[in-house]
């Protein structure tokens, strides 16, 4: 490996586990995750879950490895980490200055220590006088805000935040989401996000583990994934079964994707192809452009893939 | 002091509240596991948890010690010492033991079951058996604190009245063997209410289950009791009538060991006296193994 490359923080090899019953939640995972917000997706079943225990060495792996920070998995490694789980998590009846504090204290931090951290992480998750409320009484935004700060409080190198932005409303997600942005880009800390739902992962990342069935599906920078893609997206405002027709009728392998046209990009002509096409049909032409890749993509192709099979 | 080198260099923001991270010292795992023991034990009295929490252990102190302040009372105006030290006053025990136990192993156990707090314990620098390990500890040495601070009271009521550094010796003599049954009486009423409020995280179901498993239990073997004779029969179903509640159990064994067959819960066990030990050794290994796999199937999920 060169040595510009920086040390991967999380480093899995054939990776497998396979639970009573035969069944199979990871299966030969092999991925470095690099330091920076890495965004773990997968539909759900995937893996996800079972790859977070396993690097918080709460279950052990049938077969294979898994480095943390450099480290094999267990208790050393436990105190380097922070947690957000998916699920509620959270007592009801004690105020969250207390289940912060007390859980700083289960991370290995001296009691006064983790009084103050306690105090920081729920100041910098966005809680003030809120946190000496019972928690019983925060609405959904703020348990996620609290969950936040207790992976925060043990002040670990690594956080894994499992589904953080589940059961919030679009603007819980967004502040939630800016929340996390702001954890990895300044408080120096490496991120890892599980999550099914892209289109909000990709907008924090700096890079994407994605996974199915098991396996790794691809591992790369945020921006590899929406490259510009041999395809032409064009939309017309009416007339799209005729448009299609004509453009097959002159040899372009069009789909259809919703309103819109797909047509493979052969070359600067197919631009022109198009264009005499739509001419030619006197259609009303609203969009013509080459297509980003859509992480979306790598799912859907994977599915269709499984659905041809 | 010289400013220099403690102020922060001309580029940084004095204001600046951002992160920081912490590079001190960390607790080693037996510190930690130390420091919940101290919290869960805290919350066995309901101490960090409001008024409601506090009302059932604050009871059964009262009651507890009731009978112990009274004989002192009655000792300092010239009138025996009316309860033994090893077993006290036996019904009183039986039901205050019970009754804190119903209510606060569930509190130690069940609220973090039914929060799904758990993750967050096992996600942190613990083994899945330091958990059950510090909320063991900490309800032994409650149950230790409500069973031999009356034994306490009785002695110093006691010797506080008596006239000859002899009395005093006999005193603490009798005392020794009752401390000796109390932490019997800790070290198992612990486990047997762990592992059972450990079963269901609601708290309502946990309570009941450790409430009626003392309860039936201990009239299960007071009936065989009574049905082989009572607790002066030397019949053999009266000696191993007892083996069925961990009450007798730890009766029997008191007697065993030496205690006095006139008083207490069970007839002499007689030659059956090492079957009461053996029960009792069982029960306690049968409970904290049942806790040890409760907490290693409930890490892993």
């Amino acid at each position: 490996m060169p040595s510009s490359d920086p040390p991967a923080v999380i480093r899995t090899r054939e990776l497998t586990k396979v639970y009573p019953g035969r069944v199979t939640a990871l299966d030969g995972l092999t991925v470095d995750f690099k330091p920076g917000v890495t965004g773990l997706v997968g539909a759900n079943g995937a893996g996800k879950s079972t790859l977070i225990k396993i690097l918080l060495g709460l279950i052990r792996p049938t077969q294979g490895q898994a480095k943390v920070l450099g480290l094999p998995t267990g208790e050393k490694v436990r105190s380097l980490l922070g947690y957000m789980p998916e699920h509620d998590c959270l007592p009801a009846d004690v105020t969250a200055t207390e289940f912060v504090t007390h859980l700083g204290r289960i991370s290995g931090l001296p009691a006064t220590v983790s009084k103050e951290r306690a105090a920081e992480s729920l100041r910098h998750v966005g809680l003030h006088e809120e946190r000496y409320r019972l928690i019983g009484t925060y609405s959904t935004g703020m348990k996620q805000r609290v969950k936040l700060a207790q992976a925060l409080v043990g002040a670990p190198r690594l956080l894994l935040l499992d589904e953080p932005t589940n059961g919030l409303d679009p603007a819980g997600r967004t502040a939630m989401l800016e929340l996390i942005a702001r954890i990895g880009a300044e408080f120096g800390i490496s991120i890892v996000v599980a999550s099914h739902l892209l289109g909000e992962i990709e907008r924090i990342c700096d890079h994407l583990v994605a996974i199915d069935g098991g396996r790794l599906l691809r591992a790369d920078t945020i921006t590899s994934f929406t490259q510009v893609s041999q395809v032409l997206a064009v939309e017309v405002e009416e007339g799209l079964d005729r448009l299609q027709a004509e453009l097959a009728a002159r040899g372009l392998a069009v789909t259809t994707q919703a309103r819109t046209l797909l047509v493979p990009l052969g070359g600067d002509d197919t631009y022109d192809v198009v264009r005499d096409c739509v001419a030619a049909l006197s259609l009303p032409l609203c969009r013509l452009e080459q297509r980003r890749h859509q992480v979306e993509e790598l799912f859907r192709d994977e599915q269709e893939g499984a659905a041809h099979a | 002091m010289p400013d220099s080198a403690l102020s922060p260099p001309a580029t940084g923001v004095i204001h600046d509240l951002g992160y920081r991270g912490y590079d001190g010292p960390r607790l080693g795992r037996a510190q930690i596991v130390k420091a919940l023991t101290w919290h869960s034990f805290r919350s066995s009295f309901g101490i960090g948890r409001g008024v409601k929490g506090k009302i059932i252990p604050a009871l059964a102190f009262v009651a507890m010690c009731l009978p112990a302040f009274v004989n002192a009372f009655a000792v300092a105006r010239g009138n025996p010492r009316l309860f033994g030290y090893d077993v006290y006053v036996p019904s009183l025990r039986v039901a205050v033991v019970t009754i804190f136990l119903a209510a606060q192993a569930p509190e130690l156990v069940s609220r973090d079951l039914r929060n799904h707090v758990l993750p967050l314990y096992f996600c942190r620098p613990l083994r899945h058996g330091d958990y059950p390990l510090a909320k063991y500890l900490a309800l032994t040495a409650a149950l230790l604190l409500l069973i031999e601070i009356p034994l306490l009271i009785l002695y110093l009521g006691t010797i506080a009245s008596v006239k000859s550094g002899g009395a005093v010796w006999d005193q603490t003599k009798a005392l020794i063997p009752g401390l000796g049954v109390g932490l019997m009486w800790a070290v198992l009423m612990a486990a047997i209410g762990l592992v059972l409020a450990s079963l269901t995280g609601r708290r309502a179901y946990s309570t009941g289950i450790v409430a009626i498993s003392c309860v039936l239990t201990f009239i299960l073997s007071l009936l065989l009791i009574q049905s082989e004779g009572g607790t002066t029969a030397t019949s053999t179903g009266a000696r191993i009538a007892g083996l069925f509640s961990p009450f007798t159990i730890m009766d029997g064994v008191r007697i065993w060991l030496g205690g006095n067959p006139q008083v207490g819960l069970v007839a002499n066990p007689g030659r059956y006296g090492p079957l009461y030990g053996l029960a009792a050794v069982v029960l306690l290994a049968a409970c904290l193994g049942g806790l040890a796999a409760r907490y290693r199937k409930v890490s892993q999920s």
